[in-house]
């Protein structure tokens, strides 16, 4: 770790426990736990990564296999803070819940098992299935957000300042992550192969700096990102929380019923008129 | 490394998206938040073009541009049929704006019923999406002067017979959400 490393790292871990005092605080956990379970299991896992490189050194292999596997229960754990925010910023709508929930289930499952298949195909190296799997994933979660907010804008429904900010930090960090991966992705399969293959050993020694100077790079990249969500996500927390509003007062089934056909009927006959009108 | 670059600028181009959903949703949202009011099918403006319809096909008819033609010199009688076109552009701007409001009222109901059939959703996503098409190509028409102006006129009778329906039917669902719904609301 160089000292810019050292100093990005420590001031992650001062936000991440500012955050935390935040969330605390703000008893964020009645609106959001899964957003809340994901803050957490970010600082356990940053010093979890900490305490292990005190311990065990930077160069130990168990370190970076504890690093692979907190990027996994952070990717994981994001993961479900999305679900969450899906589910809140609709399920006061029951039709609109019910028809959307399963649209973004199948989407998610879709995405997920490309993002499995896609990283199955890399060529040997942890690193590289997980950086292919943690291109996918946060791509996928992008597209999943995306959805989700053009699901809500094409109803006229609106989200609260709390998970509309909470969501525009974790899409910041999903992009970071999803240019950097590829960036990194397309480095290791690329000029950096060689560093993944036992038979190309003797190149090891040559080659080292140049995959540390990558590493950091994209190290701090994602540190910066991840600090800027995190500000973000501090941002909505400032004030007390506001308690989520009302479920508004659904309709009588029935009506959707009667209307519903009347005037996707109505529009049909609107569109059937503008089609004659081109008509030579 | 096109792959790069593909993957990339969709990276880039989702997160304009989001972007501009979020500013969107804010300012569509104003000080409401995570509720929709049913009382707010009221403050719908259900097809306001519908008041001018009588002038409207006044001014399109085909008589009209006949008289133009025969009695006024050549020159103001060009200038009168250029600006009648600008206002028939107008005009279908409003029947564009009538059409989301019908599309708007439809999509409010969905979101206050408890059931919604998915059916319905995506036949009127798609009737959207081509009505959007199909203005677009009726517009570019009208602006190049290949539409003649009377066919309009059909369209403005259908636009005026829906409108009326779906002021008599928004009325009775603003009525239902303060509890004083009796009637039937299909026409």
């Amino acid at each position: 770790m160089n000292r810019l490393e050292i100093f990005l790292s420590l001031t992650s871990l001062l936000f991440q426990i500012l955050l935390c005092g935040f969330v605390f605080v703000r008893k964020a956990h009645r609106i959001l736990p899964l957003f809340v379970t994901f803050v957490y299991v970010v600082l356990a896992s940053t010093i979890c990564l900490f305490l292990t490189s005190q311990y065990f050194g930077f160069k130990s292999s168990l370190l970076y296999y504890v690093f692979w596997a907190a990027l996994f229960l952070f990717v994981a754990s994001r993961s479900l803070a999305i679900a969450e925010l899906c589910r809140y910023g609709l399920r006061k709508y029951r039709g609109i819940w019910a028809l959307v929930w399963r649209a973004l289930t199948a989407l998610s499952m879709l995405l997920v098992a490309h993002a499995a298949i896609s990283a199955w195909g890399q060529p040997n190296g942890i690193a590289i299935y997980w950086t292919s799997f943690a291109r996918d994933f946060a791509l996928a979660s992008l597209i999943i957000i995306a959805v989700l907010f053009l699901f809500l804008n094409y109803y006229g429904l609106a989200l609260d300042d709390l998970p509309k900010l909470v969501a525009l930090g974790i899409c910041f960090t999903c992009a970071v992550d999803a240019i950097g991966n590829t960036i990194l992705l397309n480095s290791f399969k690329g000029y950096l192969f060689p560093w993944f293959l036992e038979s190309q050993k003797a190149l090891w020694p040559s080659m080292e700096a140049l995959v540390r100077r990558v590493d950091d790079v994209w190290s701090a990249v994602h540190l910066i990102a991840f600090m800027i969500s995190i500000g973000i996500w501090c941002y909505a927390l400032r004030k007390p929380l506001v308690q989520p509003t009302e479920s508004p007062a659904l309709l009588p089934a029935h009506i959707y019923g009667e209307m519903s056909p009347a005037i996707n009927t109505h529009l049909a006959t609107f569109n059937q008129r503008l089609a004659e009108l081109l008509k030579p | 490394m096109n792959d790069t670059y593909a993957i990339i600028l969709f990276a880039v181009a989702l997160c304009g998206i989001l972007l501009w959903l979020l500013s969107k949703g804010q300012k569509s949202s104003g000080k409401a938040a995570s509720s929709l009011d049913p009382s707010g099918i009221e403050g719908l403006p259900a097809a306001k073009h519908y008041a001018y319809f009588p002038q409207i096909r006044q001014a399109l008819s085909r008589a009209d541009s006949d008289y133009l033609l025969k009695n006024a010199p050549p020159g103001v009688a060009k200038r009168a049929l250029r600006e009648r076109r600008a206002i028939a552009r107008h005009f279908l701007q409003g029947l564009h704006e009538d059409f989301s409001n019908l599309a708007r009222l439809g999509r409010i109901i969905a979101a206050l019923s408890p059931e919604v059939s998915h059916k319905q959703e995506a036949t009127r996503l798609i009737l959207s999406v081509n009505f959007r098409f199909l203005y677009v190509l009726v517009w570019l028409r009208l602006a190049a002067g290949t539409l003649p102006l009377h066919q309009l006129e059909i369209l403005t009778g259908l636009v005026g017979r829906i409108a009326a329906r779906m002021d008599e039917a928004m009325t009775e669902i603003s009525a239902l959400s303060a509890g004083q719904f009796a009637g039937k609301i299909n026409a």
